[in-house]
């Protein structure tokens, strides 16, 4: 295994009663990438990190987590972590909870007095320290516990659907933030089930649906070996050779005509260049032509169809 | 080692910090005190004497003499009422209005016969108390007795030194040499022994499952289980809430000693009589102080290890709470048992709740309060319950491990067994 990645999964299958949660999964988060790991609700997203974490141990497979290859556990001190489910002991107060936490990830308490307050600084919680958990709001709750996950200066930082209940002015606070880890080095693996955050931030995927890796690879590669096919098409003048074309099934595979705007899908045999030649020629004013990269959220649907979209009920 | 220590730390200082505790240990030496004091005062009746009539129906002077014997006990203050049979019918009457009125607290009537068959009357409100009766008891019996001997021509001097207060002091022998204690002050020791260990061990157990349950219904869990492991969770909650226990039964401890040597002023200070009659409390030797403190550890680690386990596999509190029962029922069975112990601390029953590991930390400190018990014994019984302890906290760890992290419905039995074998 290659100490260039961070983590580094290899055909790890995890089973629980009755179910497979995490199915020959095998993938390579980059050294100081931001990586995605896609996919519905009941993927298997939250198993899989906590595999990497070393919380659960995988039935099968080997796990490799920042150069150390019994599983996420030895180098613990070095990954923070965002839990899915959020929840802090509510009757601490916050600087005292944040000092706990950081102790608990190997920090002294003078170390970790000193983070602590300059993150509580920065996300605008310095007048909180002193309360407790259950007086804050949720938002303020959440920002706590992302301090708790990035305090103690880890290699590895793991969020697991960090958006999830933030409002768009904290979702841009948290992505501008890691942003800034990711510009320190940090590598950033987080889980989301909303594609369009993942393909903003992320440099690399991995989509996994029902336990079973879809795709992964950095987000241009991925774009690009589903791209190329689509072609959004808009015209004046339009008539009824250019609908003609447009309705060839042997050029065009599938087709979402507005009459003068269409989104195309062209057949694998098909040139761009060529059919806006014979569209030109067909006497259509063209007055926009685009090779369209597809969206994330379109190749997943592409791939997987939309029923996979539907978490698999346990049993 | 150090990631426990940091879990230790945060569960003594939060506990601590809490109402709760503060309050509880403010309570528990008031509650001591008045366990102190409260008998004493209601034995005195708060050092008032009780003031009772004679009713005189006798005509050889034994009303007289038995009323001048009760004015000598310290306190009944006695008068003595002449009546003749045709009136004792509107006397008694009239007096038991008094009585009610409590200007007197009873009367007592005394008949020629009193000396053939023995039978007296007395008509009191306080005739449902113990302590009374048997000190108007004791008075009667001894005057009849006299006058019944003088009659029978024995001589008055005789009879007056046959009347010396006979007291047998009741010291019991113990395994440990030099080790020497009142018989009652064993049973007190023995009883206040049980209390405490069942409570505390109840009440510290149950604070753990809480903790448990807590960590798991505020998800605090999740990120707990990424920073330290699981067994290290266990040990570190368990430790820090025992820790708490220990402090504060540290602190009742001061307080107890601080009391007992102290009851004079103490008791000066609530104007209570100290009197021959004031129940003294135990001595607790080192040596006992020493095997409460070593089974209470153990039986408070044993029954939090199960409490942690049981806590770890519910997702709420009301599903720990229902959970919990069996765990209860094994430290309830020594306690329901416990009458039997003290009744025969060197029986088969003793002996072998003594040796069982779930009913000795509770079962064998009681048997060692009430009676001698062999060290080969005390040993085989802390041996037992130390390598029941390794295993059940073995068995609670792997439980505990996997249960954190799952929410729904309660594992199968299979399934626990299941969890246990995973590696």
């Amino acid at each position: 295994m290659t100490s260039s990645a961070a983590v580094e999964l290899k055909s790890i299958t995890k089973r629980y009663a009755g179910h497979t949660a995490v199915q020959d999964l095998t993938l390579t988060v980059p050294r100081g990438s931001i990586y995605g790991l896609l996919g519905p609700n009941g993927a298997g997203k939250t198993s899989t990190i906590r595999m990497i974490l070393g919380i659960v141990r995988p039935d099968e497979g080997a796990i490799s987590v920042l150069g150390d290859p019994g599983g996420g556990w030895a180098v613990n001190d070095r990954i923070g972590y965002l839990p899915e489910e959020r929840g802090l002991y509510k009757k601490m107060k916050v600087l005292d909870h944040l000092l706990f936490l950081g102790q608990a990830k190997g920090m002294t308490r003078s170390a970790a007095r000193v983070e602590a307050l300059r993150w509580l600084d920065q996300v605008g919680l310095s007048q909180w320290s002193g309360r407790k958990i259950d007086e804050l709001s949720k938002g303020m709750q959440q920002k706590v516990q992302f301090i708790a996950a990035v305090q103690h200066h880890p290699q590895l930082v793991v969020l697991d659907e960090p958006f999830a209940g933030l409002d768009p002015v904290n979702s841009q606070v948290l992505k501008d933030t890691v942003r800034d880890l990711s510009r320190g080095g940090t590598t950033i693996l987080f889980s989301t089930h909303v594609m369009e955050q993942a393909e903003r931030l992320c440099d690399s995927v991995c989509i996994i649906a029902r336990g079973k890796k879809i795709l992964d690879g950095a987000v241009a590669d991925v774009k690009r070996g589903h791209g190329g096919r689509h072609v959004v098409l808009a015209v004046e003048h339009g008539n009824g050779d250019v609908e003609r074309l447009l309705a060839d099934r042997s050029l065009i595979a599938r087709s979402d005509n507005y009459g003068n705007y269409a989104e195309l899908e062209l057949t694998s045999g098909t040139d761009p260049q060529s059919l806006l030649e014979r569209i030109i020629a067909a006497g259509a004013r063209v007055t926009r032509f685009e090779i369209a990269e597809p969206s994330l959220h379109k190749i997943f649907v592409d791939l997987v169809g939309a029923e996979a979209a539907v978490p698999v009920a346990i049993n | 080692m150090r990631k426990i220590w940091i879990v230790i730390r945060r569960e003594f200082v939060e506990r601590v910090r809490t109402k709760w505790f503060i309050i509880s240990t403010i309570m528990g030496p008031l509650f001591m005190s008045g366990v102190l004091v409260a008998p004493i005062a209601l034995a005195t009746g708060g050092g008032r004497d009780r003031s009772i009539v004679v009713v005189d129906l006798t005509e050889n002077g034994f009303g007289e003499r038995l009323t001048a014997d009760l004015n000598r006990s310290q306190s009944i203050k006695a008068e003595r009422l002449p009546t003749s049979l045709t009136d004792l019918t509107s006397v008694t009457d009239s007096l038991s209005e008094l009585v009610r009125r409590k200007m007197y607290d009873g009367l007592l009537v005394v008949t020629n016969q009193a000396l053939e068959d023995g039978k007296t009357e007395y008509l009191g409100t306080n005739a449902s108390s113990p302590r009374d009766m048997q000190i108007l008891n004791r008075y009667v019996q001894e005057t009849t007795l006299t006058e019944r001997l003088t009659r029978a021509g024995v001589d008055p001097a005789a009879v007056r030194q046959a009347r010396l207060d006979v007291q047998i002091q009741v010291t019991k022998i113990t395994g440990v040499k030099g080790k020497k204690e009142s018989g009652e002050g064993a049973f007190a020791l023995a009883y206040a022994m049980w209390f405490v260990l069942y409570l505390s061990i109840i009440v510290y157990g149950v604070t753990v499952m809480g903790a448990v349950v807590e960590e798991k219904t505020s998800r605090v869990i999740e990120i707990l289980a990424s920073s330290v492991r699981p067994f290290q969770l266990l040990a570190g909650k368990i430790v820090g809430v025992g820790a708490v226990g220990l402090f504060q039964l540290l602190i009742w401890g001061i307080c107890a000693t601080f009391l007992l040597n102290h009851q004079k002023e103490v008791m000066h200070l609530l104007r209570l009589p100290m009197t021959s009659e004031t129940p003294s409390f135990p001595h607790m030797s080192l040596v006992t102080a020493a095997v409460f403190l070593g089974y209470f550890i153990l039986g408070y680690f044993l029954y939090a290890a199960m409490f942690a386990a049981v806590a770890s596999t519910s997702s709420s509190e009301a599903e720990a709470r229902q959970a919990q029962t069996p765990v209860v029922m094994l430290l309830v069975v020594p306690s329901v048992l416990m009458v039997g112990i003290l009744n025969d601390p060197n029986g088969s029953l003793a002996h072998t709740l003594g040796l069982v590991p779930f009913f000795s930390p509770i079962a064998m400190p009681v048997r060692w309060a009430a009676a001698p018990v062999p060290p080969g014994e005390l040993a085989l019984s802390l041996g037992i319950l130390a390598a029941t302890l390794v295993a059940v906290t073995w068995l609670a760890a792997r439980i505990y491990r996997t249960g954190i992290l799952m929410y729904g419905k309660r594992p199968s039995l299979r399934e626990l067994i299941r969890w246990v074998r995973a590696s």
